[in-house]
């Protein structure tokens, strides 16, 4: 059978026991999967959204009820959106725990955390764009942050929104990077991503001398599986966008209605938890740098696995980078879960 | 250390004019996104006569956050904007608190409970000519 364009931009065979679904969980090819959805329905919804501070909010509810499929569009774009930073994080974790981060994948390691916080990005500017009247707090606290850093807070403030006040002026900038920006340099960082795994030698296994299992398995073989995880997300996604709408609300009347409790997006509530404790520099942009930085620099100062762990899950010679990140990942999900229960 | 042929300084001079290129358009880029196309917020308002605001009595408005208070001593104003990150606090059985990270403060503007570490601003009130009176938020 000749191969088709499919087929070909996989390997012609890959080892047998790094193609298993236990090992890798299927996470990096959902997440390129999520991205194509949320390119799609992106697509799609900028038909109608208008990037104007008195038309978004009612745009966005012409979309979800007015036009023909619009809610699913909508609703598609949103949960994908959710769902690719559970996905990154779990493809994060998985890489982490697997030692698959190592010699000579250390620099597509960074791409990967790269490609994480523009899809982290991706969601808050999206989620701006809604443009009602629950978005102003969490906008004006996320950008006022920026304002925090000495010298070029200001600066990155003005590049971010293009200077003014946040909730009147914000919206056309947060459209260009949501659409433009922000997606051009995922789009470019993912291909690179994805050309860095072949060109580092496909999927992280052992030198060929130390692997005790040799089988492998044909390209046909990893689409057959790669279509039938697009089959099952698709579901997923589906009954998902069809019984939990997207979040809607009125659009925002000048200034922000009075709120019981201003809450961030989920995937900041920990950033936001953390900024009841005091100076607004230090817990809302040093320690989220600082964790960041310790990411990435696992591959690099943590004691290297050895060859024959590469590609099994929580091998012994990388213990220090596995507990590291554990901890982070726990105490993020502690304070996320502080953050709903305040 | 051996001389570097022509090949080598040619390259080298590529390379840099490259480089330099590069960095030029970056440099350019930033000061063009580094533009305020809109207006500079307003910083006056005007909030009416003064009869509105009789002796001893304290006004909530939300456009600017803001209370303005007629006392003994004249008028002056509290800004309602946390000190914090900016959120817009919210009148409480004792003062303000902040919707967004829980900063408290007195009836004065005082922090009572963190994270906020600055006084809410007191803001400058002016009397008109046509007895209107202005708020003055810079």
């Amino acid at each position: 059978m000749r191969p088709s364009f499919f087929h070909h931009l996989h390997p012609p065979t890959i080892p047998a026991a790094q193609a298993r679904w236990r090992y890798t969980l299927g996470a990096g090819g959902t997440a390129v999967f999520l991205m194509l959805v949320l390119g799609l329905t992106g697509i799609l919804e900028a038909f109608y959204y208008s990037p104007n501070p008195q038309e978004a909010a009612l745009s966005v509810q012409t979309i979800t009820y007015l036009v023909p499929f619009g809610g699913l569009v909508r609703n598609l774009h949103y949960w994908s959106a959710q769902l690719l930073i559970l996905v990154a994080g779990i493809h994060l974790l998985r890489v982490v725990f697997t030692a698959a981060y190592s010699r000579p994948r250390r620099f597509n390691y960074l791409l990967g955390l790269g490609l994480f916080i523009l899809a982290l990005l991706l969601d808050f500017t999206g989620y701006i764009l809604r443009w009602d009247e629950g978005i102003c707090y969490p906008l004006v606290t996320g950008t006022n942050l920026l304002k925090t850093i000495p010298l070029i807070g200001n600066f990155i403030y003005r590049i971010a929104i293009g200077g003014g006040e946040a909730c009147t002026t914000a919206l056309l900038r947060f459209y260009i990077w949501h659409i433009f920006g922000l997606t051009l340099l995922a789009v470019i960082l993912s291909v690179w991503h994805a050309f860095r795994v072949r060109r580092d030698g496909g999927i992280a296994v052992p030198p060929p001398h130390l692997r005790t299992d040799t089988a492998r398995i044909s390209r046909n073989e990893l689409v057959r599986r790669e279509v039938l995880a697009i089959l099952i997300v698709s579901i997923l996604l589906i009954l998902l966008a069809s019984f939990f709408p997207a979040p809607i609300a009125p659009a925002m009347t000048g200034k922000p209605v009075m709120t019981e409790n201003a809450r961030a997006p989920w995937f900041f509530l920990w950033v936001q938890q953390m900024l009841k404790w005091g100076d607004p520099f230090a817990f809302g942009v040093l320690i989220p740098l600082i964790l960041l930085a310790i990411l990435a620099l696992v591959p690099y100062i943590f004691p290297q696995p050895a060859d024959s762990d590469i590609g099994r899950w929580f091998p012994k010679s990388n213990r220090v980078a596995q507990i590291v990140v554990i901890v982070i990942t726990l105490t993020v999900i502690a304070l996320t879960l502080l953050a709903l229960v305040s | 250390m051996t001389q570097p042929s022509r090949r080598d300084f040619l390259k080298l001079l590529r390379d840099g004019f490259l480089w330099m290129s590069g960095a030029l358009a970056l440099g350019g880029l930033i000061r063009f996104l580094d533009f305020e196309p809109n207006p500079v917020p307003k910083t006056e308002f005007d909030l009416g006569p003064v009869e509105q605001f009789p002796l001893n009595s304290r006004t909530l408005f939300t456009d600017p956050p803001s209370i303005p208070i007629h006392t003994e001593s004249g008028f002056s104003a509290l800004s309602l904007v946390c000190t914090h990150l900016g959120c817009a606090v919210e009148q409480s059985a004792d003062g303000f608190a902040c919707p967004c990270h829980g900063s408290r403060f007195n009836v004065d503007g005082a922090v009572t409970h963190g994270p906020a570490s600055k006084h809410l601003a007191s803001l400058r009130i002016e009397r008109t000519e046509e007895n209107h009176l202005i708020l003055h938020i810079d």
